[in-house]
C-alpha cells in the first residue's frame, strides 16, 4: 500500500480539534452579526438585522484518532457548513481548525492542497462522481491531482475497487451505476488516497434503506480495519447510533449536546435531544453493563462483555432463565444481568 | 364575506379614473401643441463626426499604430488563414471532401446521415457553384476557427469571474438583439471592403453564442463534482482542465453548433461588404430575378449548413458515452489512403468537379413561380395594392403627420411604464428621442409600420401553428426538419419568388420576412404549451373541463410567457430582416442601412445603425418584460 501524509507528529494531540468555530454567511463583516449571537440573538434576529445568517455558532469539538464523530441535525442545522469548514470547503468566519495540532486556517493555498492530497478525504452527499470518467478513472482521481503514474495510481485504484467490492465495475461509467454503487465508488475514491482524516457529509442519505444498512455495515467493516479518524454528517439518529463512537447533536448551528451514543440515550441534554431519543429502542443501543445488577457469578455459567448490547443478551435470557454474568474487557466480573434487570429496562422505556 | 358578481366598477378602478382622465387629457395636449414629424432642425448630424473619423481613418490607415500593430496583423492572419484553406480545399480532387466528411459521419455509426452528408457536400458541385461553395466555406471555416478561438476564452473567463459576467452580458444581450448590418458598418469604417472585413464582421457576429455557450457549460457542472475535485487538491487548472472544460464539451460543442450557423446566416449580408462565394451568387439571383437559380443555390447554403452541423457533432463524443477509439494503425492507414488518392486525383486530372446541372434545376422552379404570378394576378396584386396603399402608407402617415412626435412619445412612455416601470420609461423615451435627432425618425417609422405588419402575420400563422402542435408531439417531430431547413436557408432566397409574385416593393421583404420569422415562433409556442404542468391539466379534467376549456382556460394562460418571447423572437427576426427588405425595394431603416454600406458611408451607416439598435433594444425589453409578468409569481 502506499503511504501519503504524515501521522507521527504530536501522538498526544487529537486527529482534529476545533475551538470555537463560526460561520456566518452573507455580504459585509462577519463581526457584528457574531457579537449579536454572542448577546443571544437568535438567528431570526440576527438575520433581520444585518441580512446574514449564522450557519455555526461557536462550535468546539475534537475527535481522537480512530475515532468516528457523528455529526447528527436536521436540514438547516449548520452541520455541512460544519464539515466544509473541517477542510475550508468553506472558509470560517472566526475561530480555529487544528489538525494534528497544525492550525489549518493559517495554511497557504499550497500547504492546503497539500493536506488535501494526502491527509484528508470526502465522500460526498450526492456522491460528486465525474461523470465524464470511467469508475476506475474516478477513484484514481485524488492521485492524478498529485501527479503519480499512471500505472501505480492505477494499480492502487483496482486495489481499493476491491476493497469495496466493485471488482468487475472499472471501465464503466458512473451514471451506469446504481446510487449505493455510485457511492462505493465515492466511498474508493476518498480511501484511494489512503487519508489518516474521512469526511462524510450525509454520504448514505441519498440511498434507499436497505442499501442504507448495507453501506453502513460496509463502513464498520471497513473501518474495523482500516482505524481512520472519521467525521460523518447525517441527519438520521438512527444511523447515528450505529456508526459514532460519539455523537454530536446539533441545532441551529451550534451543539445541543455531544456525547457517546449511551450518555445521549440515558441523559438526553435537551428536550431536542430527548424527542430523538424516544423513538429509539433501548436494547440496541445501550451495553448490558447499564442494566448490570450486583450479584455473584454463576460458577460454570454463561458470561457477557460489559460493552455487548442488551439486545444481545435477551435471546440467551430467554433461552434459560439463569443470571449472565458480566466482566470487562481485563475479564473482571463487574456484577449479572437477568430478566428481570432487562425487563424493568424496557418498562422504562416504555413511560 | 359574499361572493360580489355584479359588474360595477371596483373603488379601485374608480380612484383610477382621475389619473386616466389626466393622462387622456395630457395626450391630448401633446397632440394639439405638438409638432407633427419629428423637427428637422433637431437632427444633431451625427454623421458628420463619424464621416470626420472614416476620413481619418482613410489618411491614417499607413501610419497609426493602432492600424500597423493591431488591426493589420489581425487582417494579415485573416486572410492568410482564407489564402490557405481555400487554396488547400480548392486544391483537392473533388472526391476527397465528401470521402473524408463520410467516414468522420460513419464512425459514429450512422451511415445513412454520412451518405447523405457526401451527397451534400457534391451538391453545391452538382449545381454548378463548386468554386463558390469553397469559397463560401473557407470564409466558414476560418471565421468560424476565430470565433471559437476568441471566444472559448472568453467564456471560460466569465463563467469563472463574476465580474466579468457582469461586466459581459449585457453586451452579449444586446449584440443579439442586433441585426446583422449594424456589425458591418463599423467593420467597413476600420477594415474597408474585402473577404478580410467579410470575415471579421463574420466573427464578430458569431461570437455571442460560443462565449454564451461556453460559460454556460461551466457554470452548469455539478457543484460536488467541483467541490470534490478541490478537495482532492486539484489546483485550479487541474480542476478547470480535467473536470470543468471536459463536462462542459456538450454545451461548447452546442455553442460552436450556433456559432457555425450564425455565420451562415450572415453570409449573404457579408457579400454587401465583398464576401466572395454562394452569397454574391445569391445577390446575382436576386438582380436577375431568378427564384429557380435562388433556390438552387439556396440549397447549396443549406447543404454546407448541414454538413458543418452534422461533422461538428460527429467529431465529439458527449461525456460518459463509450468512446470507441480508432486504432492508430488504421487511422494512419486511411490517412495516407486519402493523400495518396488525392496526389493521384491532381495527377490525372480530376481534380475539377466533373459536370453541372444547374439550370436544369433551376429552370423548373422559374416557369413555376411565373405560372403562379401570372394564374394568381387577381389575388396578388389586389393585396400588394392593398398592404401598400391601405396599411403602410396610412401607418406612415399616422406616425409620421398625423400624431404629434409628443404624442408617440409620451404613450410610449407610459406604456413602458406600465410594463416595466421607471428605468424603462426612461429608456424608451430617450431612446425615441434619439433616434428623432439622429434624423432618423421617418424612416423608423417605416420600417415600425412594415415590423408591425409582418408581425402581426406571423402571428396569425405561427401561434395556432405553434398551439395546435404543442399537444401533439408526433406531428412536431414530423414538422422539425422543415423547421430546420426554412431557419438555415439565407432569408434572402425567401424574398425572390415573393419580389417576382409581387413585384419590387416593401411586401415581398414583409412576406419574406413572415416565412423567416415563423419557424421560431412555432417552435417556442408549442414548447410552452408542451411544458404546462400536467398535473394542471389533469386537475382541470378532473373537474370535468372540455377539451376548449382546458385550452383556453390552462394551457395557453400558463403558455403565455412562452407565447410573449416566440412573439418578442419573432420581431427581432423580421427586423433581422430589415436589410433584406432593403434590397428587394422596401423603404425605411434597412434600405438606409444597405445604401450606407454600398456608398460606403459611414456617417449615415452609424446613424441607422444607432436607430435599428435603439428600436430594436425598446422592443426587445418591453416583450421581454411583458413576459416576466406573465409569469405565475415564483416561490416566496
Amino acid at each position: 500500500m502506499l503511504n501519503y501524509g504524515e501521522r507521527v507528529p504530536g501522538e498526544a494531540s487529537p486527529a482534529i480539534e476545533v475551538r470555537n468555530i463560526w460561520k456566518v454567511f452573507g455580504s459585509g463583516a462577519a463581526a457584528q452579526a457574531i457579537a449579536l449571537a454572542e448577546g443571544g440573538a437568535s438567528r431570526s434576529q440576527i438575520l433581520q438585522q444585518t441580512d446574514q445568517t449564522v450557519a455555526v455558532r461557536d462550535v468546539s469539538f475534537s475527535v481522537g484518532r480512530g475515532e468516528t464523530f457523528v455529526v447528527m441535525g436536521l436540514s438547516g442545522s449548520g452541520k455541512s457548513t460544519l464539515i466544509r469548514c473541517l477542510s475550508r470547503l468553506i472558509e470560517p468566519s472566526k475561530g480555529e481548525v487544528l489538525l494534528e495540532g497544525k492550525d489549518l486556517l493559517a495554511m497557504g493555498d499550497e500547504e492546503l492542497r497539500g493536506v488535501r492530497r494526502g491527509q484528508m478525504s470526502m465522500v460526498f452527499q450526492h456522491f460528486g462522481l465525474f461523470p465524464h470518467r470511467r469508475v476506475i478513472d474516478n477513484i484514481a482521481y485524488g492521485l492524478e491531482v498529485q501527479g503519480v503514474d499512471k500505472s501505480t495510481r492505477l494499480d492502487r485504484a483496482n486495489e481499493v475497487l476491491e476493497i469495496v467490492g466493485l471488482s468487475g465495475w472499472a471501465d464503466h461509467y458512473p451514471q451506469q451505476l446504481s446510487g449505493g454503487m455510485q457511492q462505493r465508488v465515492g466511498l474508493a475514491r476518498a480511501l484511494a488516497v489512503d487519508p489518516q482524516i474521512l469526511l462524510f457529509d450525509e454520504p448514505f442519505s441519498a440511498l434507499d434503506p436497505l442499501i442504507r444498512k448495507e453501506m453502513q455495515d460496509e463502513l464498520i467493516r471497513l473501518q474495523k480495519t482500516m482505524q481512520r479518524t472519521i467525521v460523518f454528517i447525517t441527519h438520521d439518529f438512527a444511523e447515528a447510533l450505529r456508526l459514532g463512537d460519539r455523537i454530536a447533536i446539533m441545532k441551529d448551528g451550534s451543539f445541543d449536546q455531544v456525547g457517546t451514543p449511551e450518555e445521549i440515550i440515558t441523559q438526553p441534554a435537551t428536550d431536542y435531544v430527548r424527542e430523538f431519543t424516544n423513538d429509539i429502542p433501548r436494547a440496541k443501543v445501550l451495553s448490558v453493563r447499564s442494566v448490570a445488577v450486583a450479584g455473584n457469578p454463576v460458577s460454570g455459567g454463561r458470561t457477557v462483555l460489559a460493552s455487548a448490547r442488551i439486545e444481545t443478551v435477551i435471546p440467551m435470557l430467554l433461552d434459560r432463565d439463569e443470571a449472565i454474568s458480566i466482566i470487562d474487557e481485563s475479564g473482571k466480573a463487574i456484577g449479572v444481568v437477568n430478566r428481570q434487570s432487562v425487563a424493568s429496562m424496557l418498562q422504562a422505556e416504555q413511560q | 364575506m359574499s361572493i360580489a358578481l355584479s359588474s360595477a366598477p371596483s373603488r379601485k378602478q374608480l380612484r383610477r379614473l382621475p389619473a386616466a382622465a389626466g393622462f387622456i387629457a395630457l395626450l391630448a395636449l401633446a397632440q394639439i401643441l405638438g409638432q407633427r414629424g419629428f423637427p428637422e432642425s433637431w437632427n444633431i448630424n451625427l454623421a458628420n463626426p463619424v464621416n470626420d473619423l472614416q476620413g481619418w481613418v482613410r489618411d491614417n490607415r499607413g501610419q497609426h499604430w493602432l492600424f500597423t500593430f493591431v488591426f493589420e496583423p489581425f487582417t494579415w492572419i485573416v486572410d492568410f488563414g482564407l489564402e490557405r484553406t481555400s487554396g488547400f480545399i480548392g486544391w483537392l480532387p473533388w472526391f476527397i471532401p465528401p470521402t473524408i466528411v463520410f467516414l468522420v459521419i460513419a464512425r459514429s455509426g450512422k451511415y445513412w446521415t454520412a451518405g447523405f452528408a457526401a451527397f451534400a457536400v457534391i451538391y453545391p458541385g452538382i449545381v454548378g457553384v463548386w468554386e463558390q461553395s469553397i469559397d463560401t466555406v473557407s470564409l466558414m471555416a476560418v471565421s468560424v476557427a476565430l470565433s471559437i478561438a476568441i471566444g472559448i476564452p472568453i467564456g471560460i473567463w466569465t463563467a469563472l469571474n463574476k465580474r466579468a459576467e457582469s461586466a459581459l452580458r449585457p453586451m452579449l444581450d444586446a449584440m443579439q438583439t442586433v441585426p446583422a448590418t449594424v456589425y458591418l458598418i463599423p467593420v467597413v469604417l476600420i477594415f474597408g471592403i474585402g473577404q478580410v472585413p467579410a470575415a471579421i464582421a463574420t466573427i464578430i457576429y458569431a461570437l455571442p453564442p460560443i462565449i454564451r455557450l461556453t460559460a454556460l457549460g461551466i457554470q452548469q457542472v455539478p457543484a460536488s463534482a467541483v467541490e470534490a475535485a478541490k478537495m482532492f487538491g486539484a489546483t485550479k487548472r487541474q480542476t478547470l482542465m480535467k473536470v470543468q472544460l471536459p463536462l462542459a464539451v456538450p454545451s461548447i460543442i452546442a455553442g460552436i453548433n450556433q456559432t457555425v450557423m450564425m455565420a451562415l446566416g450572415i453570409v449573404v449580408i457579408a457579400t454587401l461588404v465583398g464576401a466572395a462565394g454562394l452569397g454574391q451568387e445569391i445577390m446575382q439571383t436576386v438582380r436577375m430575378l431568378s427564384p429557380g437559380r435562388g433556390l438552387v443555390v439556396g440549397m447549396a447554403v443549406v447543404a454546407v449548413a448541414f454538413v458543418l452541423d452534422r461533422v461538428s457533432l460527429a467529431v465529439v463524443v458527449a461525456p460518459g458515452e463509450q468512446r470507441r477509439a480508432l486504432p492508430r494503425r488504421k487511422l494512419a492507414l486511411i490517412l495516407s489512403a486519402l493523400f495518396v488518392g488525392a496526389i493521384f486525383g491532381r495527377a490525372i486530372g480530376i481534380h475539377e468537379f466533373p459536370f453541372s446541372w444547374g439550370t436544369s434545376f433551376a429552370d423548373p422552379v422559374d416557369t413555376a413561380v411565373n405560372w403562379f404570378r401570372d394564374t394568381f394576378d387577381v389575388v396578388t396584386r389586389p393585396f400588394n395594392d392593398f398592404l401598400v396603399r391601405d396599411v403602410l402608407i396610412r401607418a406612415r402617415r399616422l406616425l409620421n403627420e398625423t400624431l404629434s412626435w409628443q404624442l408617440i412619445v409620451i404613450a410610449a412612455t407610459t406604456l413602458a411604464f406600465h410594463v416595466s416601470g421607471w428605468k424603462m420609461a426612461i429608456t424608451t423615451s430617450l431612446g425615441l428621442v434619439f433616434i428623432g435627432v439622429t434624423g432618423m425618425w421617418p424612416d423608423a417609422s417605416k420600417t415600425l409600420s412594415q415590423t408591425v405588419v409582418a408581425v402581426l402575420f406571423s402571428i396569425l400563422i405561427a401561434l395556432p401553428i405553434g398551439i395546435w402542435l404543442g399537444r401533439r408531439p408526433r406531428a412536431e417531430a414530423a414538422l422539425s426538419p422543415v423547421l430546420d431547413s426554412l431557419q438555415t436557408i439565407p432569408p434572402l432566397i425567401y424574398a425572390i419568388p415573393f419580389v417576382m409574385i409581387f413585384t419590387v416593393g416593401p411586401v415581398p421583404g414583409i412576406v419574406a420576412a413572415v416565412v423567416y420569422a415563423i419557424p421560431p415562433g412555432i417552435r417556442l409556442t408549442s414548447l410552452g404549451i408542451r411544458q404546462v404542468n400536467k398535473e394542471s391539466i389533469e386537475a382541470a379534467t378532473t373537474f370535468g373541463a372540455t377539451q376548449r376549456q382546458v385550452l383556453w382556460g390552462v394551457r395557453i394562460p400558463l403558455a403565455m410567457p412562452s407565447i410573449i418571447l416566440a412573439i418578442n423572437q419573432m420581431v427581432m427576426m423580421v427586423l433581422a430582416m430589415a436589410i433584406i427588405a432593403g434590397m428587394v425595394g422596401g423603404e425605411g431603416l434597412g434600405y438606409r442601412s444597405v445604401e450606407a454600406l454600398t456608398r460606403s458611408n459611414s456617417g449615415l451607416g452609424a446613424e441607422v445603425g444607432i436607430a435599428i439598435v435603439l428600436m430594436a433594444t425598446i422592443l426587445d425589453r418591453l416583450l421581454q418584460a411583458l413576459a416576466k409578468r406573465m409569469q405565475a409569481p415564483a416561490a416566496l
